[in-house]
């Protein structure tokens, strides 16, 4: 069999979501696609659809609006994914950490596999913690990831995996947990 | 006795026994009877191959000239009592112009029926898909809320059009032509008018005076014949047509534009769709309408020059027109029947040029076009009867409720346009065949960019109605199908069946090649199952992509926004391209 | 033999073709860009990802669109008949808007009837190209179209129209309203990934390839014309693709048929009277 890993590693296709960003970090990563850092040189493009993307990239600290979003967006790119937190809100919650708004960092919802620190991280820093997520990549398997809130495991009789409830709401939560 | 006789003559009689009977009877007399016409048909076709021609009697004429006085004083008399002026005006000038056909109708003979191939195709076209008709209309009229004996008689009724339409499809003489195309408009005025309410006399008037406007045409046309030509018989029109002198047969193209709802006489048939669905189906696709490229074809040959050219303007001009008309549109009935005005337009405008290949390229069209309006017709009845729908918007993911209506549709519409299906053919050939006329008049340019734009906006038409046919909902898991009747479906099942035949008959008269055929049909079908089968099984399935947001959302059909002022622009081009027509036929 | 090798690399020479106009956009915007041979690890890749499915008609459908593509740039090879061709093609550009109606999604309606206007576009000039062709040559035959002289200097308006009609097929701007990958997320192809994103992604190389065949012909029997006209069509959309802004569906019907189908009948007109 023909081995695909080596492949994954010279097309990442991005998806870029906010969630919560000052967007400081958003214009650090549109300035790595432009001429002067040209990520496209890896084969980077910037799908803005999960179903066609590898690496999720998240700027934010995570606010309590967007974690539905972001937990259906995860649930919908298909593996292998890795997911880049982009920006020290995302890795930590940064300065908004401990506001009654916001969820402290990205990896209480979606296992995170780079963390890219600074406070708007430089498009260097960025392009850096891409080539790790791309390493990374290469290593990971076709098991389905999962988001450790939010989430429902479903599969029909016929053993094929049903993901188009797999994305709860918020509300919805607190019944899966008891189960 | 010989086929063409029982194709007449019988549906008379067939009339008649379905009057009477229950509806266990009835429907199973009118299986049966179908069956026999649509055998006739085919015997016509495929034994008696060669042309026909016979005289009929003097008391026969008699008969015909008696009949054509009744009809006309119907006319009347439903112009006075509707209190419609127009009805009564034209019913009088009809009446006035008839009398002077009679008094000067010249003693020359030839032959009253001619049975050419043309005729048998149309033999064809009208008993099988006509037929197929009839039996839709069995279940659809029991669902009306008529007295046992009005439904029974609207089946007659379709029966007695079935008999009308075999007549005028093998009549030489222009004389019982003009009663039957008379009869033609009193079946669809009765037809339109069945369900009795205000709506449907008011559109079946409209028809009604409508049609005169055709039958005032060929009686005009038939005294300008008797004194130029001294003669009433088609053959010998055309064969002793001068080409300087063409106005009979500009006037009789002009009855095919009435017949054919050709723009600027469109509204008739729109407003037929007042009438119960198989009226409108059978109006649209196997009977009426037909009649009108049938003309064209019949006079081709006469035509030359300018009268021709006029002539395959006009037809572009509409098809072009209509199509776009349509855009705007969202009864479901109401695109069927832009499109059937514009299809007939091209039909004409392919008869008008009259070389071989564009003859052809009519007559494929003729046939294909009654197969596929026929099926999408049945659809939009069940549409109505099943789903109570009548306007697009209204269906909603008509594919959780019943995919098979669904694929009837998409199969009509795809037949309409795409390969290999029969229409497609057609206009393949239509191009073909204005494109080799183009070095001999440079307005035949004009002519292809009309047909080039007409059908992209036909395809445009059809496959925006299915926007809301087809998005399938994911969500349900259990999908509601609706029940629907088995004389629904069969028809429709008998109509699939004839496509598929016909792209057979295409491969056979090689149209298109085997290659260009089969090659594309069996990978486009084979290979996405071979992968379908292969990979579905380990793939995830998943929701739609809504930026992350879990709402549902709710899908519109686009509308095209087609000003007002488009449809008078148009009418009026179309107003004066017939005057030019009549003008440059007169000087 | 040749054709058969042709048809069989179809998709492969198309995507080289791809990835090399990436290299070339890149250069001209000053970048270094991604290697030749991007589009194949794309292709790759797209293989090892998990695939998904929003309902099986969606998918179908889509494969359906390649293979039908594909069938058409073997015909084109072949040499069959030219309207035919155009007229399978519009077959599968509508496989692909049947599939994108498929599915209950507002960007996959949006960009399968932009699909749907965009066709009003193209069509009429492809036909007007092919009537054309025939004018000169009699017949609708590739093959024969293939043998004449060059056709450029009897069609020169015709073949200004089909430059116009090249940039909406391969979703290049101006006229990439279609795709609109900033505001439709990429229109049809949305709900597609995995490998059935492949295919959609295939197809696109085959639509170069395809798209090109037809340019080739307007240089009849001479290769070097040919060549030449590959050339610079390629250099000249990749530059205007870089240089102009993408304009709206109205705006794009409005330009592409009143300056495209103007010019071809005038062109029609004139053969007429040579």
């Amino acid at each position: 069999m023909f081995d695909f890993k080596p492949i994954r590693k010279k097309s990442p296709w991005i998806l870029h979501y906010n969630a919560g960003s000052c967007n400081g970090c958003d214009i650090e990563i549109l300035a790595c696609l432009s001429p002067k850092y040209d990520i496209e040189r890896f084969g980077v493009i910037n799908t803005g659809n999960p179903k066609q993307s590898d690496v999720f990239l998240v700027t934010g600290p995570v606010t309590f609006r967007s974690r539905e979003r972001l937990i259906e967006l995860y649930t919908q790119m298909p593996e292998p994914k890795v997911v880049m937190a982009v920006g020290s809100c995302t890795c930590t919650g940064g300065v908004f950490r401990d506001m009654y708004n916001v969820e402290d960092g990205l990896d209480r919802y979606i296992p995170v596999d780079v963390y890219v620190p600074g406070c708007a991280s430089s498009p260097e820093l960025i392009i850096d913690g891409l080539v790790k997520a791309l390493e990374i990549l290469e290593s990971k398997t076709k098991e389905i990831e999962k988001p450790f809130k939010l989430f429902r495991n479903e599969t029909n009789k016929d053993g094929v995996v049903n993901r188009r409830n797999s994305a709860l709401k918020v509300g919805e939560e607190i019944d899966d947990e008891e189960n | 006795m010989t086929t063409y006789s029982i194709l007449i003559i019988a549906p008379l009689f067939f009339a008649l026994a379905v009057l009477i009977g229950g509806l266990r009877v009835r429907n199973i007399l009118t299986v049966v009877f179908v069956l026999v016409l649509a055998g006739a048909s085919l015997i016509n076709i495929f034994v008696e191959t060669s042309t026909l021609q016979t005289s009929l009697s003097h008391s026969f004429h008699n008969l015909f000239i008696l009949l054509d006085s009744l009809v006309l004083i119907y006319f009347l008399w439903q112009g006075i009592i509707k209190k419609h002026n127009f009805v009564t005006f034209f019913a009088l000038l009809q009446m006035m112009l008839y009398a002077a056909v009679v008094f000067f109708s010249p003693s020359t003979t030839s032959s009253d029926i001619l049975i050419d191939n043309i005729s048998s195709i149309m033999y064809l076209v009208i008993n099988i898909v006509g037929g197929t008709i009839i039996v839709y209309a069995l279940g659809y009229i029991e669902s009306e809320k008529f007295s046992r004996f009005k439904k029974n008689g609207f089946i007659a009724l379709l029966f007695f059009f079935l008999s009308v339409m075999n007549f005028i499809v093998s009549t030489n003489n222009i004389e019982i032509f003009f009663l039957l195309f008379e009869l033609t408009t009193l079946c669809s005025y009765i037809l339109i008018a069945y369900r009795g309410d205000e709506i449907s006399n008011e559109n079946a008037l409209k028809a009604l005076w409508m049609n005169q406007i055709g039958g005032l045409a060929i009686l005009i046309a038939l005294i300008v014949s008797i004194t130029q030509y001294d003669t009433v018989y088609f053959d010998m029109l055309i064969s002793s047509i001068n080409e300087l002198y063409l106005l009979p047969i500009v006037f009789l193209a002009i009855a095919a534009f009435v017949k054919g709802a050709s723009i600027p006489f469109d509204k008739w048939l729109l407003g037929a769709m007042v009438a119960p669905t198989p009226v409108s189906a059978i109006l649209h696709s196997a009977t009426m309408v037909k009649i009108a490229p049938y003309l064209m074809l019949k006079l081709a040959p006469a035509m030359s020059g300018f009268v021709s050219v006029t002539i395959t303007l006009i037809g572009t001009f509409v098809f072009f027109s209509a199509s776009l008309l349509a855009l705007s549109k969202d009864y479901f009935k109401e695109i069927l029947g832009l499109s059937t005005i514009a299809l007939l337009a091209l039909m004409m405008a392919l008869a008008a040029i009259g070389t071989d290949e564009a003859i052809t390229a009519c007559l494929v069209l003729i046939v294909f076009h009654s197969i596929s309006k026929a099926l999408l017709f049945l659809q939009a009845g069940i549409l109505e009867k099943s789903f109570n729908l009548k306007y697009v918007n209204d269906i909603n993911g008509l594919i959780n409720h019943s995919p098979l209506v669904v694929f009837f549709i998409v199969v009509g519409f795809a037949s309409l346009t795409l390969p290999p299906f029969g229409a497609f053919v057609a206009k393949f050939m239509a191009i073909e065949s204005i494109a080799n006329e183009i070095s001999n008049n440079p307005l035949y340019a004009l002519a292809l960019i009309f047909i080039a734009l007409g059908s992209v906006f036909l395809t445009l038409l059809y496959f925006k109605v299915l926007t809301k046919l087809l998005a399938k909902d994911v969500s349900q898991e259990k999908e509601v199908h609706v029940h629907i009747p088995k004389l629904f479906t069969i028809p429709s099942f008998i109509l699939l069946f004839l496509l598929i035949i016909g792209i057979y008959v295409i491969f056979e008269k090689e149209f298109l090649s085997s290659v260009q055929i089969f090659v594309p049909m069996i990978l486009i079908s084979v290979v996405p199952l071979l992968f379908a089968t292969l990979l579905f099984k380990k793939a995830h399935r998943v929701k739609e992509y809504y930026c992350g947001e879990k709402e549902e959302v709710q899908l519109n059909m686009y509308y095209f926004d087609i000003p007002r002022n488009y449809k008078k622009v148009i009418t009026a081009v179309a107003i004066v391209l017939i005057f030019i027509l009549i003008l440059g036929a007169m000087l | 033999m040749i054709e058969i090798i042709l048809i069989a690399l179809a998709p492969i020479i198309g995507g080289l073709i791809y990835g090399l106009e990436r290299v070339v956009r890149a250069r001209m915007q000053n970048r270094k860009g991604p290697p030749i041979l991007q589009p194949f690890y794309d292709m790759l890749k797209l293989i090892d990802k998990q695939a998904f499915i929003v309902n099986p008609y969606h998918s179908i459908l889509g494969i359906m669109h390649f293979v039908t593509l594909w069938v058409v740039v073997a015909f084109v090879i072949l040499g069959q008949n030219l309207l035919y061709v155009v007229f399978l093609h519009l077959l599968s550009a509508l496989f692909l808007i049947i599939a994108g109606f498929s599915v209950k999604s507002i960007y996959s309606h949006i960009g399968a009837n932009r699909e749907l206007q965009a066709m009003i576009a193209y069509e009429p000039i492809l036909i007007m190209t092919a009537v054309g062709f025939y004018m000169i040559n009699g017949s609708f035959d590739i093959s024969i179209i293939r043998e004449s002289s060059p056709l450029l200097l009897s069609l020169p308006l015709v073949f200004l129209a089909f430059l116009m009609i090249i940039p909406i097929k391969l979703k290049k701007s101006p006229f990439d309203a279609t795709e609109a990958h900033q505001e439709i997320v990429g229109g049809v192809e949305i709900e597609y990934s995995g490998i059935f994103f492949e295919f959609l992604y295939m197809s696109k190389w085959l639509e170069y390839v395809f798209i090109y065949l037809l340019l080739i012909l307007f240089a009849g029997n001479s290769q070097i014309l040919g060549a030449v006209l590959s050339v610079g069509v390629f250099l000249l959309v990749n530059l205007v693709d870089n240089s102009t802004a993408r304009i709206k569906m109205k705006h794009l019907i409005k330009i592409v048929l009143g300056i495209g189908l103007t010019l071809s009948m005038i062109n029609l007109i004139g053969l007429s009277y040579v």
